[in-house]
């Protein structure tokens, strides 16, 4: 039960973790102030637990699969947050603003977003083992482990960042948060394919002998990029779309901050 | 206007065409249905026909939350105490796809076995 509980733990919180060191990174990066982690951070929770709460109704709309359209909608909520998040530091890439005040909203709300919907599962699992007394234990060490490496790993994550020559730090970051968003779309997809709101066919590729999704690296990959073994055209389709509108949205942030700058010249 | 026989046969034809439509697409995925008691999947093994879109409902007959998953299958869903769920799977190749229950991982455990047209069910 403790091993269990770690890893369903750490499997829900790393995903945001990670998203959550890049976006610190940037902002360390662009000089602004970090204070909006803490509200967001707050305001997921909230999220999550209200979510949580209301899971059992929402699971009912839409004859029984109100839950994965509502997690489709909040994935594709932060692929949309995300996509707008990249222009924005694309835009001041070589001048940071003193005082943008979007960013931080931004980067607030995507923050809310994925921890409403991991959180969720966590705060689900959590409460509805730890009635049982004998599991008490195991499971609240075992999730209290779990959420403690997974931050360790974003923590790490985020000075390994830091660590980088900074250029090549601000272009790293921006290329992860484009998939990042792109494996947010893929999962999405395969959520309305869950809800038969899609219908997709069998699977373009498989992977899984080469790396297994539940491996470690693949574990580590699903929540970085949105890895999938064996996804179907419709999945890859859209994740492809999105890493276009991703590289869009940088492209043309870049090329203003570029004319800025140079037009005073 | 007067309609012409003609433009009768035509709509004769549209109206035909709609009902097969729309028969078509009412005919409903066949379902099959597995039971959680005790964090244990009843039955285990589900054998479903290939290459055909099914709806799954699974009861969490327990008083605790279970999460459906399956790498294999793509799919992960909350099912709470005393909840139902309801899951679109395939069109699927032949072949093995396990699932398990992510809060129980170490007993809740099953598969679905694909097969071909004529063997499913058996």
């Amino acid at each position: 039960m403790l091993v269990n509980s770690v890893v369903i733990v750490l499997r829900e919180v790393l995903e945001a973790a990670l998203m959550i060191s890049v976006l610190l990174a940037i902002s360390r990066f662009l000089g602004s102030s970090a204070r909006w982690v803490a509200v967001a951070l707050t305001l997921g929770l909230l999220g999550a637990a209200a979510y949580g709460f209301f899971l059992d109704p929402v699971s009912e709309f839409f004859d029984g699969v109100g839950q994965e359209l509502l997690n489709a909608f909040l994935q594709f909520a932060l692929c949309g947050v995300l996509a707008v998040i990249v222009f924005l530091i694309a835009r001041q890439h070589r001048e940071p603003r003193e005082h943008d005040p979007v960013l931080p909203v931004l980067m607030a709300a995507a923050v809310v977003l994925a921890i409403t919907r991991e959180g969720s599962e966590v705060l689900i699992y959590v409460t509805g083992f730890v009635q049982i007394n004998n599991f008490l234990s195991s499971v609240g060490l075992g999730s209290i482990a779990g959420a403690s490496i997974g931050f360790s790993i974003g923590v790490l994550f985020y000075y390994l960042l830091l660590a980088l020559p900074k250029r090549r730090m601000l272009m790293i970051s921006l290329v992860l948060l484009s998939l990042t968003a792109a494996g947010m779309a893929a999962q999405a997809t395969r959520l309305l394919i869950q809800a038969d709101w899609l219908s997709a066919a069998g699977a373009l590729w498989n992977t899984s002998g080469v790396l297994p999704e539940d491996s470690l690296p693949g574990q580590l990959l699903y929540a970085l990029i949105g890895y999938e073994a064996t996804p179907s055209a419709i999945e890859v389709g859209f994740y492809a779309a999105s890493l276009a509108v991703m590289a869009t949205s940088i492209c043309v942030g870049w090329a203003i901050c570029g004319n800025r700058t140079a037009s005073p010249q | 206007m007067k309609r012409s026989p003609h433009m009768f046969r035509f709509s004769n034809w549209v109206v035909a065409l709609a009902i097969m439509l729309a028969t078509d697409t009412i005919a409903a995925p066949p379902v099959f249905e597995i039971e959680i008691r005790n964090h244990l999947f009843q039955p285990d093994v589900l054998t479903v026909p290939a290459n055909t879109k099914v709806k799954l409902i699974v009861y969490n007959r327990d008083s605790t939350p279970e999460e459906f998953e399956s790498y294999e299958l793509n799919r992960e869903k909350v099912i709470m105490g005393g909840r139902k769920a309801i899951i679109f799977i395939g069109p699927l190749a032949p072949g093995e796809y396990p699932f398990f229950g992510e809060f129980n991982p170490n007993t809740a455990l099953g598969k679905v076995i694909v097969k071909d047209g004529n063997d499913a069910g058996k």
